[in-house]
């Protein structure tokens, strides 16, 4: 089932933001927590973090777009159960 | 990072009765985050307790991560200040407090209300600004509080919970009901003086309290060494001869153990306890911080080496529970976070005369 990435309203009154760099694309696998965009506000250039897991569909805008008014669709996930548990077993790393 | 990974400040002794209280002291040189040296102890607690551990970690992670997303859709107003990264510390200190103790803390305050076992979707109602919310809406993020639960809030004004939580040890030991009083702060509060006067006084009366401070590095900004003379928080008491010892905030299990020595100390009348907990917060200050105070290395490094929830899900599987279950935990999580979801945004929003209601106390007039 696809996951839709919408433009976030990252301040109390933003309401279009423009959408600077993307640090994912399509095939890339992100886990919750990780950075996928970057937006700029009307005051700072905010990160954009990923809150579920997936692999990348479709980037829907394109980075370097302005005025992407919030709750616009920037990209698709595919969601999977497989990317949810991925244990860290590095023997020896402490 | 500080080198001593656990040390005492103080002349009084933390012997607890339990043996449990014990067990720490012989930690010390135990670099703090190392997760070697605590996968290979063999006191854990029993398989249940981790996975119960592992679960309400995993509510406060996943009930964050909802709420940052809704902020983000504009269903929640005003300030909103994620606690993700530090679920180690309230989950492991509640973990062993018993019934009956309190609890108050500051504006990062959600993860707290989970682990005092509120209603999820009470509290996501709340941040939504619905009548369902715990405050009936008018209260939002920093202003919930629960009678039942014995929490006594979130706090928007920084360190103003830590003399109510000395308060609240003070009714506990005038009423003789045996319960503690845990005080939630942050290394930005420790430098504020009210603080001060309250060890003060709860040193000198005795009081049940444990001043839980979360270092998790950063008071809003500004980073711990820049503002803060002499670094170690925990031997904040010193002058107080309030007992004090730092742990591994990012190991649950860690916290655990440092709250039952703190806890059997303060049961057993001895006064105030200081917790240092190394923490970490993953994202912002508050929903608005571009957070550009630090690396995104930084962030990246404490995430992928001392994740609370990773390291315990390591020890989990090492111990033989399998992916499947943990799988099973994760997906029932993921619906109780949806349910609290689908609540706070079916409830309505609270009516205009509650504009008028909780605000000035009402007296029946046979006592005005």
């Amino acid at each position: 089932m696809a996951i839709e990435i919408k433009m976030p309203a990252l301040s109390p009154t933003m309401t279009e933001g423009a959408l600077a760099r993307w640090l994912v694309k399509p095939g890339d696998m992100v886990r919750s927590g990780d950075v996928i965009a970057e937006i700029e506000t009307d005051k700072a250039t905010m990160e954009v973090e990923a809150v579920e897991e997936g692999v990348v569909e479709d980037i829907l805008i394109a980075e370097g777009t302005d005025k992407v008014a919030v709750g616009t669709v920037i990209a698709r996930l595919e969601g999977g159960e497989k990317a949810r548990l991925k244990p860290q077993l590095k023997p020896g790393s402490g | 990072m500080a080198a001593a990974a656990q040390k005492k400040a103080g002349s009084k002794k933390a012997a607890g009765k339990k043996p449990a209280a014990s067990r720490s002291k012989s930690k010390a040189g135990r670099p703090p985050g190392s997760k070697t040296a605590r996968l290979a102890r063999n006191d854990r607690p029993e398989k249940e307790v981790l996975l119960q551990l592992y679960r309400d970690m995993l509510l406060i992670r996943r009930f964050e991560e909802k709420a940052g997303q809704l902020y983000g859709m504009g269903h929640i107003g005003g300030f909103c200040h994620l606690y993700i990264g530090q679920e180690a510390v309230v989950v492991g200190m509640q973990s062993v407090s018993k019934e009956g103790d309190s609890v108050v803390t500051s504006y990062r305050d959600h993860g707290h209300m989970l682990a005092c076992g509120m209603d999820a979707g009470g509290v996501m109602a709340e941040l939504t600004g619905r009548e369902g919310g715990y405050s009936r809406g008018k209260g939002g993020s920093m202003h919930m509080f629960s009678r039942e639960k014995n929490f006594f809030g979130g706090h928007g004004i920084v360190a103003a919970q830590v003399p109510i939580g000395a308060g609240l040890a003070f009714a506990h030991k005038y009423r003789g009901d045996g319960s503690v009083s845990m005080v939630y702060l942050g290394d930005g509060a420790a430098n504020q003086g009210q603080v001060y006067e309250t060890f003060n006084m709860a040193a000198l009366w005795e009081l049940p309290v444990i001043f839980v401070i979360e270092n998790n590095q950063y008071a809003m900004g500004t980073a711990v060494p820049r503002s803060t003379a002499g670094t170690h928080l925990f031997e904040r008491g010193a002058a107080y001869n309030i007992p004090g010892q730092q742990v591994d905030g990012m190991d649950v299990l860690a916290v655990r153990e440092a709250g039952e020595t703190a806890l059997a100390h303060c049961r057993s009348g001895k006064g105030p306890y200081i917790l240092e907990m190394k923490t970490y917060r993953y994202r912002g200050h508050s929903m608005s911080d571009p957070a550009k105070y630090r690396t995104r290395d930084e962030v990246d490094a404490m995430r992928k080496q001392h994740d609370p929830i990773d390291q315990l899900q390591e020890i989990l599987l090492r111990e033989g529970v399998d992916e499947a279950a943990l799988k099973q935990l994760d997906s029932e999580v993921k619906k109780e976070v949806a349910g609290a979801t689908d609540f706070a945004l079916e409830s309505p929003l609270p009516a205009a005369a509650e504009l008028y209601t909780d605000v000035l106390v009402e007296i029946p007039a046979s006592t005005a």
